[in-house]
């Protein structure tokens, strides 16, 4: 992974690609839930999860590539796990609205929903940022140093 | 060009905030954001002029594009700083032309859509010329948008670019 150029790249560009992809249904769904667009329906928007939640698996494909190729990197650094962590909540979320709605034309919002759709932008605003701060936080490149 | 750009970052406080310890990664952050935003709008609009989740009225899925539209401006003013900031990075560097091809594509393409198609589109207009017509157009949009995602992959990789670009 580490010394093909081109498998490196597709997996980062992948990762790129798929979490455009996550990040943009889940913006999407989270503004319709808030209030915005109050005309088009929730339950037939959840029909992009199955999108979603195929890009979800290429994001853990690929990100597991990435952590193959620079284990030491990562694993050395908080804004990681800070990431990590804002995936699988994010995502737990995901599930959730998913399921509140997905073929429930009927269902109302409560004010739980929308916290949970505010807390989604936040959450996928962080793994945003951590995924890119990650590039410029790291101590540690390659555990062979201290080898 | 290069000395217009760098004057202009310099004159609007862009390279010493660029150049501060988060700035970079700060605005690349934004980027992204904007880039998610795109997708998440014109991306899904694409899709369902495909054919993808029919149940979803096209007008009301179009009332999302402003939002995409706020992610674009967002790119344009990140981009910007990053081109101003480092321009001898970015204007030689085939991936950023390949990026700025794609995006043009993709606003004549746009342009072209709204010109000629979207009317119909929102009025629910069933001919087989529009829908065909229209799916075309979908489908040009998100491979664009999608290279462009790709070309900004790219742009890392071939820094500097003087030591490879065939035509620089």
């Amino acid at each position: 992974m580490r010394e093909s150029g081109i498998a490196f790249f597709s997996s980062l560009t992948l990762h790129s690609l798929s979490m455009a992809f996550v990040v943009g249904i889940n913006f999407v769904v989270a503004l319709r839930v808030v209030g915005f667009a109050p005309r088009l329906e929730i339950a037939a928007l959840c029909r992009f999860y199955v999108i979603h939640w195929y890009a979800a698996a290429l994001i853990f494909i690929s990100g597991s590539a990435l952590l193959l190729a620079y284990p030491a990197k990562a694993l050395t650094n908080p804004v990681f796990y800070i990431k990590l962590c804002a995936i699988i909540i994010g995502l737990l979320i995901s599930k959730r609205i998913q399921s509140t709605f997905s073929n429930k034309p009927d269902v109302s919002i409560d004010s739980t929903c929308i916290k949970l759709a505010y807390l989604s932008i936040v959450l996928w605003i962080v793994t945003l940022t951590a995924g890119r701060f990650l590039a410029y936080t790291h101590s540690i490149l390659l555990a062979s140093r201290f080898y | 060009m290069i000395d217009f750009l760098l004057d202009f970052s310099q004159g609007t406080g862009i390279y010493a905030f660029m150049n501060s310890p988060w700035g970079w990664p700060i605005a690349e952050s934004i980027h992204f954001l904007g880039l998610c935003l795109l997708i998440g709008t014109v991306g899904l609009f694409d899709l369902r002029m495909m054919g993808f989740a029919k149940e979803i009225s096209l007008s009301e899925l179009h009332r999302l594009i402003p939002i995409g539209v706020a992610g674009y401006l967002l790119n344009v003013i990140t981009g910007t700083m990053f081109l101003s900031t480092a321009p001898d990075q970015y204007l030689y560097n085939p991936a950023v032309q390949s990026k700025s091809f794609f995006m043009l594509i993709a606003g004549i393409n746009m342009l072209f859509f709204y010109a000629t198609t979207a009317a119909d589109v929102q009025s629910g207009a069933s001919s087989s010329r529009v829908v065909l017509r229209a799916k075309i157009m979908a489908g040009i949009s998100l491979v664009c948008w999608c290279a462009v995602i790709v070309c900004g992959r790219l742009i890392t990789y071939y820094r500097p670019p003087y030591h490879w670009c065939l035509w620089c």
